[in-house]
């Protein structure tokens, strides 16, 4: 009896969650594909669903924000004092925001803090560009001989010096970005496309199972 | 086609969606016909990726300095529009687990999006579960960083820039924090394997990363890595299908000219 109880609850665990998966990943699809109001209420609700799920992986992300530094600040790990430093800033941001998300405390700390942070982090971009360029202009293989001799074409034709040389400096840097990067930017979408339907389509025939411990049926 | 279009506009669908459910429904039957190929006959050969080939020697370099490995699983999460990405992260980070495990290796992966979290968490315990130590998993090495891009980056780069990493694979969906992240790790003479379908972050894929896996090369983890037979499958159908796009392609091109 036991033997046949622990079979059934094995074999639920495994099949229950492909049984769902399959059964409302086949029934987003449809949404997708056909108008009509009972699937697209039923899709409404899931999607729905999907951000209040998302809501409580947030609390379990910020769980384990406070678990590492937590842990980094009493075993005395290396960087200890900024954990310190981030905990309390979380703390206080937690606590400004008990009033609501447009509270007048969130909204300075977004607007005096947060917003000028991004900026100044992401205002990095701009020399990291410029040491990625140094770093790929180094010639080590035929490919990074076109990607230098591209780039210079392309950089050389968007600048007004470059029609000086000749009209035919711009003119190769148009026909550069207009055919050959065109071309295989669309060819990088169309496999990714396919790649991305592959995958969709694996989780939806149950081959991949990411939400149980059993990746792969067919390993 | 008119008498078509009346049919799919009786039933909903538009043009486009029509386009790409002709695209999807054969996907499901070849998929179906090629695994059963493959379990039957064995797997196909497949052509050289070096990104997934170096992977190995970085994760053997890392394991004989006793340093650790980080692996970057995007901005992207579960239930996004960057699911499909994600998921080929997990792939990665699914193969990095199982080396780690066997070898003793210490794993750091970040995820900046909390769906993302649980399912990156179990498939390191289970690597470690798998190899037969349960009790070395370490629920801190999967790490929720933040959910704001250059919030992330900033939290990567200071995992790279001072904790012991000698390796850094980076794949999944990211944006323009994607060089924030990765000129850190050439900086400190990191060895790196970064791969995104995004055309507009390639460029800074190429010359940041050591080697690199572009576009569609990512979702080929599962085949390369891992050798899972129904990853190989699909790699033989999405073959097959960019054939046929391509073939429909030329002859359009062809009618278009000649009419």
């Amino acid at each position: 009896m036991r033997r046949i109880g622990r079979a059934v609850s094995v074999g639920l665990r495994r099949s229950l969650p492909m049984a769902m998966a399959m059964a409302i990943g086949s029934l987003m699809l449809l949404d997708f594909f056909f108008d009509e109001a009972h699937i697209n209420a039923l899709g409404g609700f899931f999607l729905e669903s999907t951000v209040i799920i998302v809501a409580f992986a947030l609390l379990l992300g910020l769980l384990n924000v406070l678990t590492v530094h937590l842990r980094r600040i009493i075993k005395r790990e290396g960087g200890w004092i900024y954990s310190i430093a981030l905990v309390s800033i979380a703390l206080i941001v937690i606590i400004a925001g008990i009033p609501g998300p447009e509270s007048a405390g969130v909204t300075w700390i977004f607007d005096h803090i947060q917003f000028p942070l991004q900026a100044a982090t992401f205002s990095l971009l701009a020399f990291f560009v410029a040491t990625a360029a140094y770093r790929g202009l180094r010639v080590r293989s035929l490919e990074a001989l076109a990607f230098v001799l591209t780039a210079v074409i392309v950089l050389i034709g968007q600048v007004p010096v470059g029609r000086y040389l000749g009209e035919f400096v711009p003119a190769l840097k148009d026909w550069i970005l207009n055919v050959p990067s065109t071309a295989g930017v669309r060819g990088i979408i169309i496999g990714v496309a396919l790649g991305t339907i592959a995958t969709g389509v694996r989780v939806l025939m149950g081959f991949d199972r990411p939400y149980t411990s059993e990746r792969d049926s067919t390993q | 086609m008119g008498f078509l279009s009346e049919v799919l506009g009786n039933l909903g669908i538009g043009e486009q969606q029509a386009l790409m459910f002709a695209l999807l429904l054969p996907f499901f039957p070849l998929l179906l016909i090629v695994n059963r190929r493959i379990r039957e006959r064995g797997r196909p050969p497949l052509r050289p990726i070096p990104g997934y080939a170096e992977l190995q020697e970085y994760l053997g370099e890392a394991t004989e300095s006793g340093r650790s490995a980080h692996v970057s699983m995007g901005t992207g999460g579960i239930g996004t529009g960057a699911t499909a990405e994600s998921l080929a992260a997990l792939n990665v980070l699914e193969h990095v687990a199982a080396q780690a495990a066997a070898t003793g290796l210490d794993v750091v992966a970040t995820v900046s999006d909390p769906s993302l979290w649980p399912v990156a968490q179990d498939v390191v315990r289970e690597a470690r579960v798998a190899q037969g130590y349960p009790e070395s998993n370490d629920p801190g090495c999967v790490r929720f960083v933040s959910s704001d891009k250059v919030a992330y980056a900033a939290g990567v780069m200071d995992i790279l820039g001072h904790e012991d990493v000698s390796c850094n694979v980076m794949v999944g969906s990211f944006g323009d924090e994607f060089l924030l992240i990765s000129e850190v790790g050439a900086r400190n003479g990191l060895r790196q394997v970064g791969g995104t379908t995004s055309p507009q972050i390639l460029p800074f894929v190429y010359p940041s990363m050591d080697q690199t896996l572009i576009g569609e090369e990512i979702f080929a983890a599962g085949a390369y890595l891992l050798g899972k037979t129904s990853h190989l499958a699909s790699l033989a159908v999405q073959d097959w299908l960019r054939s046929a796009i391509i073939l429909t392609i030329l002859i359009g091109i062809l009618v278009r000219s000649l009419a």
